[in-house]
């Protein structure tokens, strides 16, 4: 078992049980819930929407190269700068760089999962540059220090006595209340010095606009625009599939995303920036650079069966409807990307060995599946990851032949009698001398945090050739 | 303009082309009409006035320019003390002329709105009835004038609204947009988070108030 792996059982096993986890993240979930329904009721037909989101993302994922040249050729066009980064390393080289010939002291960074997964701000903080999160949540979340809890909701997991409890002690210490408004006011203030004296702004990117050659990017506080507007360098880091291939096919992802998201017909600052500051504009920084980052991406590619992963849009749905996420919370999965989501892409992105325990962290139940915008096939990709993890040889040598046991012990209705019965002797046994949850319960895993399974005298073939009444046909 | 080293470019483009050299399972690719997924907005006043009230806006319609401009007069009046940041085009200067005097005014072509303004006036490219938003561009008295104040007031004709947000990116494509100006946005409603415990907060970051003047005829 990998040191991931150990580490997941751990925090899973102690946050499932969380009951004051459970009550912040259910309140959190049902007005998530309930926004959606409402959002999705502005579409005649959602479904359809869902089936035209598959097709545009299909499109572009199969025509990946010539979509990204094409919005290059663009970019360069108005003077901006593209640079490729096959991977984590190489895009956070290219950012601290051009960060350090540029004098920069203080940078403001819009929500971006991306960054978070090349692990920017730590690189640049190495250098001694200040990073300002300026997404609320982000914000909170890099008070505590802390990775995001959620991909669309970072702070998620803390209540507002937390919040105001946090920024008594990390932001002014005379802060009395708990009134989310006031809260705010004081986020407001604080970032507001950072916008305005940061020589160097950071965003990511929802799509990747090919025949316009945009970056759009949303947000609801308006972050996103002050990073891009303010400051005199504006940075984009973004994935390689985060293309689409028409302006017009926003007119679909913008209220897609709006709606799977938070549940909101539209987000309130749905952006588009092409390039620099143009001559005879009133403002806008002088420098505009798109960092188009890799990181795995193009070996995801070349497995048509898992290429869809690409697909994905990052609304966060799948990790809302996922019964596991909802109980042991997304700081468990211990990477970038929790949830359904990140159990189908972080094995293959970041290596099936340390996070081959992800694929099994589901109970296939298709939640995802349902409400995914672009109807990504998640349970299918999380079969095809235990694929992986068992032919990779990972479960080791007892459990490939326990289940080399179990599928011989299949095959005969003789052999799975036999032990059907000797394990319901067993279970009995163990019952009666009351062992159930110890050490010497085969069935521990089970019985450590749930009741006995009432373990059945007769087994099913029993019962079905005793009580079957044989019906005559008439 | 100095050239970006890019050693990777080549390599990456390479892999992308090496991997789409597999096809990928297909896709009902079965045409969806944008009819089918949305509803065609019938009314496009009435739709866009009442999306404005779903997004927290404040939408008013005049008849004409004397209404539009005592409209405006009475926001700003009513505003505390400080600069007001217009965008210098025509339509806005006629509209602004009875506060000449009475407030202090900057205009755009002497430079970005500063972080201390009241508010800011400017024009839009368009406004959608779907969804209740406006469609501003860097010409709409640039980028930071519908993010930086604590107000922000459009003035627009009710002829600029076009139905749905599909049909605001053709006018995009259009009017040559992605070309002409280096932002483009859509804009529906003010600053907001929900970020503590799903509690909206309006005035995150920026506007606390969006209110739009829209003129007949």
């Amino acid at each position: 078992m990998s040191t991931a792996a150990r580490e997941f059982h751990r925090k899973a096993a102690e946050k499932a049980p969380d009951l004051v986890h459970r009550q912040v993240i259910q309140r959190n979930m049902v007005s998530y819930d309930i926004a959606v329904d409402k959002a999705k009721g502005r579409f005649r037909d959602w479904q359809a929407g869902r089936r035209r989101a598959q097709q545009i993302k299909w499109e572009a994922i199969n025509n990946l190269d010539k979509l990204l040249e094409q919005f290059e050729a663009k970019i360069l066009e108005r003077g901006g700068h593209v640079f490729w980064a096959a991977d984590a390393q190489e895009a956070c080289k290219y950012v601290v760089d051009l960060a350090r010939r540029r004098g920069v002291k203080t940078v403001v960074k819009s929500k971006s999962m991306v960054t978070e997964e090349i692990l920017l701000s730590p690189a640049l903080e190495k250098e001694g540059m200040q990073v300002w999160e300026t997404d609320l949540g982000e914000w909170i979340v890099q008070l505590r220090h802390e990775p995001p809890y959620h991909i669309v909701t970072p702070a998620m997991h803390l209540s507002r006595q937390d919040i105001s409890r946090l920024f008594r002690e990390k932001v002014d210490p005379t802060i009395d209340t708990d009134d989310p408004q006031k809260l705010v006011a004081v986020a407001r203030r604080f970032l507001r010095r950072a916008f305005f004296v940061a020589e160097m702004g950071i965003s990511g990117a929802n799509f990747l606009v090919a025949d316009a050659g945009m970056v759009a990017i949303s947000t609801n506080e308006g972050n996103a625009r002050l990073t891009t507007s303010v400051p005199p360098l504006h940075v984009v880091v973004t994935g390689i599939e985060k293309v689409i291939p028409r302006l017009e096919n926003l007119g679909l992802f913008w209220p897609l995303l709006a709606t799977s998201g938070t549940g909101q017909p539209i987000i309130t600052y749905s952006t588009l920036i092409g390039g620099p500051r143009k001559a005879g504009e009133v403002d806008g920084p002088e420098e505009f650079h798109v960092v188009l980052v890799d990181n795995g991406r193009s070996r995801l590619l070349a497995d048509p069966e898992q290429r869809e992963i690409l697909h994905c849009i990052r609304c966060g749905a799948c990790l809302n409807a996922c019964p596991v996420y909802r109980n042991i919370g997304g700081h468990t999965y211990g990477t970038i990307y929790p949830g359904p989501i990140g159990s189908v892409l972080t094995p293959n992105l970041a290596g099936i060995e340390e996070f081959h325990h992800l694929p099994f962290a589901s109970s296939l139940c298709g939640a995802c599946r349902e409400v995914c915008p672009v109807r990504i096939d998640l349970p299918l990709h999380l079969l095809q990851n235990r694929r992986k993890v068992a032919e990779s040889g990972i479960p080791g040598l007892a459990e490939m032949a326990g289940f080399k046991v179990w599928s011989w012990a299949m095959m005969s209705p003789q052999r799975y009698n036999f032990f059907g019965a000797l394990s319901r002797m067993g279970m009995r046994m163990v019952k009666a001398l009351g062992l159930s949850g110890s050490l010497l319960d085969p069935m521990r895993p089970w019985t450590k945090y749930r009741a006995a399974l009432p373990a059945p005298r007769q087994s099913f073939r029993e019962l079905w050739r005793k009580q079957r009444v044989v019906e005559k046909p008439e | 303009m100095t050239k970006i080293e890019n050693p990777s470019r080549e390599h990456i483009l390479d892999r992308i082309r090496e991997a789409l050299r597999a096809p990928a399972p297909p896709v009902d690719m079965t045409p969806v009409p944008l009819e089918e997924i949305f509803e065609p907005v019938a009314d496009p006043l009435g739709r866009f006035l009442a999306e404005c009230q779903t997004n927290l806006m404040e939408a008013v319609v005049t008849a004409n320019t004397a209404e539009s401009a005592e409209r405006l007069a009475g926001l700003l009046t009513a505003l505390p003390e400080g600069e007001i940041f217009l965008q210098d085009a025509p339509a806005i200067r006629e509209i602004a002329k009875p506060l000449e005097g009475k407030r202090s005014l900057r205009w755009s072509t002497e430079g970005a709105p500063s972080e201390s303004c009241q508010a800011t006036v400017t024009l839009a490219e368009a406004f959608v009835a779907q969804s209740g938003s406006v469609l501003s561009s860097s010409s709409c008295g640039g980028r930071g004038a519908s993010v930086v104040p604590p107000t922000h007031i459009v003035y627009g004709g009710v002829s600029q609204i076009v139905p749905d947000v599909t049909a605001a990116l053709r006018l995009v494509n259009e009017k040559g947009l992605p070309e002409q100006s280096s932002y483009v946005g859509l804009i529906s409603g003010s600053s907001r988070t929900a970020d503590i415990e799903k509690i909206l907060v309006q005035g995150a970051h920026g506007p606390r108030r969006l209110v739009v003047i829209l003129q007949r005829g």
